[in-house]
C-alpha cells in the first residue's frame, strides 16, 4: 500500500511537471512575443519588459526560470492585470472556487445518494422512473442552460436568490445547484445500480430473514456496499465539477479560478493561463488520489491489490 | 451483473421518431420556407413565440429563432457525429492493440491513458484553442479552419473511454476460440488484428459512437459558450443557448431565447442516450 502511494505521488508530481513543460513549450512556440505591437518599442524598454516577464535568454534558460518559479509557486506577473502577480490572483480566486466546488459536491452526494437508494428500493415503480427521467434530462442539458433556467425561475420570477456576483452563502446557492445537479444525476444512477445489486444479494436476503429491516438494513448492509461505486466516481466527479466551474463562474460572475482561467485564455494572458493550468492539474491529481485512497480504505478488494 | 434498466418501448420509439424528424428537418433546412437565419430585421425584435408568424419568436436582432434553431441543428449534429467518429478512430485501434498484445506494451499504453485522465483535458483543450487562434491565417491556408481544430480538440477529449472499452473487448476476443485458432494456424498479429479483432469490435464501436455523440454536442455547447467554439455567422445550439443566456435580464422577459435551444438540446441528447442504451442492451457490449 505504501509503495503504491509513493508511486502515485511520484506520478502526480511528474504529471504536473509534464503539463507545465508542455504548456510552457506551447506558449513559447506561438509566434511573436507579448510586446509586439503596432508601434516599435524602445529597445531598452523592450529589454526591461522582457526581463520582468523572464523572456530574456534562450528557451532553455527561460524554461529553467519558469521551472524554478513553479517550485516556489511563483508564476511571475500577469500580462494583463498589470502590477499583479499571477500567484496573488490565483490565491485570491482559489478559496471561492473551492467553496463552490465543495458545495456542489455536497449537493451531488446529498441529493444523489438518497435518490439512488430510494429508486433501488422501489425498482420499476414511480420513484425509479421519475429519477430516471430527471437524471437523463439533467445530463442532457449544458450546465449554463441549467444555470440560466435557474436564474430565470428563482431570481427573476420568484426573486428568492441573487442572480449573480459573489458575496455570502446565498450567492453560492444557485451556482452550487447548477454545478452539482449533473453530478448528482450520475451519483444517483451509480448508487441505484449498486444498491439494486446489493438488495438482491444473498447477504441482504439473509439479513432480511433474520428480521433486519428498515433503516438498520440500509445503514449496515446496503449503504456500505452501494456507496463504493460512488466513492470510485469521486475522481471523475471532481474533473466534471472543475470543467463545469469554468462556465458556472462565468454565468454567475464569480471571480473564481475558472473565471480567471477563461479570461486569461481569451486575453492571451499566458502567465496567468500557465499558472491556472498547473493549479488545475495539481488539484485534480490530488483529488483523484484522495478519492482512490478513500476507496482503498473502504473496499477490502481494492486494498488487497495494493 | 444485472442488465441496466432498459428504456421502455414507447420511450425508444419517441426517441427514434424525434431523431429522424430532426435529421430530416436539418437536412432539408435550406429548402424549407424559413426566413434567412442571419437576416437582421430590427422591426421584428424580440417577438414572443407565435406572434406575427414567428413560431418560436425572434431574437434581439429580429432574427427568426426557428430558422436559427434548424440551421444550428445542422452544425450541432455534424459536430456530434464527426467528433464521435474521431474519438472512435483514435480510441479503437489504441485499445485493440493494447488488449491484443498484452504484457508490457499493454501496461504502458493503458498507463499513458490513465495519466492523461488525471490531466484536466478541458483546460488543455481551451489552451490549445487559444493558441490556435494565433496561427489562424496559416491554418486557413492549409485548409484547416476553426472548426477543424475544434474537431481535433474534441477527438482528444473523448478517445479515452473508447480506448478502455476497446481494450476490454480485445482482451475478451483474444481468449476466444477463433483468435486462438487463427494464431495456431500461424496468422501474423496484424492479420489477427485486422481480420478477427477489429471487425468484432464493430458492435462496441456502434454503441460507443452513439453514446459519445451527446457528450460531444454538450462539449460543443460548452466551448461555444466560452467563445472558443462555433463562430458567427455559423450558428449551433450551443451558440444559440449562449446568446439566450446573455440576453437574460430582469426587465425584458425573453425566456424563449434560452428555453428553445435548451429544449432542443435536452430532447436530442436524451433521445441519443436512450438509443445508445437500447443498442447496448441489444448488442450486449460493454459500457464506456
Amino acid at each position: 500500500m505504501r509503495r503504491r502511494l509513493l508511486t502515485r505521488l511520484l506520478a502526480w508530481g511528474a504529471t504536473v511537471l509534464l503539463v507545465h513543460a508542455a504548456a510552457f513549450l506551447l506558449m513559447r512556440a506561438t509566434r511573436g512575443g507579448p510586446f509586439d505591437e503596432e508601434r516599435a518599442l524602445d529597445p531598452a524598454v523592450r529589454a526591461s519588459l522582457e526581463e520582468a516577464w523572464g523572456l530574456q535568454g534562450s528557451w532553455l534558460e527561460q524554461y529553467g526560470r519558469s521551472l524554478a518559479g513553479l517550485l516556489r509557486l511563483d508564476f511571475g506577473p500577469s500580462l494583463r492585470y498589470r502590477g499583479l502577480a499571477v500567484r496573488d490572483l490565483l490565491a485570491q480566486a482559489l478559496p471561492l472556487s473551492l467553496a463552490l466546488g465543495g458545495l456542489a459536491l455536497l449537493v451531488a452526494l446529498l441529493l444523489g445518494l438518497p435518490a439512488g437508494l430510494a429508486a433501488a428500493a422501489r425498482r420499476g415503480r414511480l420513484p425509479d422512473r421519475l429519477l430516471r427521467l430527471l437524471s437523463s434530462l439533467t445530463l442532457a442539458l449544458p450546465g449554463f442552460v441549467l444555470a440560466g433556467l435557474g436564474i430565470l425561475l428563482f431570481s427573476f420570477h420568484l426573486g428568492w436568490l441573487p442572480p449573480a456576483t459573489a458575496g455570502g452563502l446565498r450567492h453560492l446557492i444557485l451556482p452550487a445547484l447548477s454545478l452539482g445537479l449533473p453530478v448528482a444525476a450520475q451519483v444517483a444512477r451509480l448508487s441505484r445500480q449498486a444498491a439494486a445489486e446489493v438488495l438482491d444479494s444473498e447477504s441482504v436476503q439473509a439479513a432480511r430473514a433474520r428480521g433486519v429491516s428498515g433503516f438498520l438494513l440500509l445503514r449496515r448492509h446496503v449503504l456500505p456496499r452501494a456507496s463504493l461505486p460512488v466513492v470510485a466516481f469521486l475522481g471523475p466527479a471532481a474533473a466534471g465539477l472543475l470543467t463545469g466551474s469554468l462556465v458556472i463562474e462565468q454565468v454567475f460572475a464569480l471571480p473564481g479560478l475558472g473565471a480567471f482561467f477563461v479570461q486569461g485564455a481569451l486575453n492571451r494572458d499566458y502567465p496567468l493561463v500557465l499558472g491556472a493550468t498547473v493549479v488545475y492539474t495539481a488539484l485534480l491529481g490530488a483529488l483523484s488520489l484522495a478519492a482512490d485512497l478513500l476507496l482503498a480504505r473502504l473496499d477490502p478488494r481494492v486494498r488487497s491489490l495494493g | 451483473m444485472k442488465p441496466a434498466v432498459r428504456a421502455s418501448r414507447p420511450a425508444l420509439a419517441l426517441a427514434l421518431a424525434w431523431l429522424l424528424l430532426l435529421l430530416g428537418l436539418a437536412l432539408l433546412a435550406p429548402l424549407l420556407p424559413l426566413r434567412d437565419p442571419g437576416e437582421v430585421d430590427l422591426d421584428r425584435m424580440l417577438l414572443a413565440p407565435g406572434v406575427d408568424g414567428a413560431l418560436l419568436g425572434t431574437d434581439l436582432k429580429g432574427r427568426d429563432l426557428l430558422a436559427r434553431l434548424l440551421f444550428g441543428a445542422r452544425i450541432s449534429l455534424l459536430t456530434g457525429a464527426l467528433g464521435s467518429l474521431l474519438a472512435l478512430l483514435v480510441g479503437l485501434p489504441w485499445g485493440a492493440l493494447a488488449g491484443l498484445s498484452g504484457g508490457r506494451l499493454d501496461r504502458w499504453m493503458m498507463r499513458a491513458a490513465d495519466s492523461l485522465e488525471s490531466v484536466p483535458l478541458v483546460v488543455v483543450v481551451l489552451f490549445l484553442l487559444t493558441l490556435a487562434g494565433e496561427y489562424r491565417p496559416e491554418l486557413e491556408a492549409l485548409g484547416v479552419g476553426r472548426l477543424g481544430i475544434f474537431f481535433l480538440a474534441l477527438g482528444l477529449l473523448f478517445w479515452l473511454p473508447t480506448a478502455r472499452v476497446a481494450r476490454a473487448e480485445a482482451l475478451r476476443l483474444r481468449g476466444s476460440g477463433f483468435v486462438q485458432a487463427a494464431r495456431a494456424l500461424g496468422a501474423p498479429p496484424s492479420r489477427i488484428l485486422c481480420r478477427h479483432v477489429l471487425p468484432n469490435l464493430l458492435p462496441a464501436a456502434v454503441v460507443l459512437g452513439t453514446l459519445t455523440v451527446p457528450r460531444v454536442i454538450l462539449m460543443e455547447a460548452f466551448l461555444s459558450f466560452l467563445g472558443l467554439g462555433v463562430e458567427p455567422p455559423a450558428v449551433s445550439w450551443g451558440t444559440l443557448a449562449a446568446e439566450g443566456l446573455a440576453a437574460l435580464n430582469p426587465l425584458v422577459d425573453c425566456w424563449w431565447l434560452l428555453a428553445a435551444p435548451g429544449a432542443a438540446l435536452a430532447a436530442t441528447l436524451w433521445s441519443l442516450s436512450i438509443c445508445g442504451e437500447a443498442l447496448q442492451a441489444r448488442l450486449g457490449t460493454g459500457a464506456p
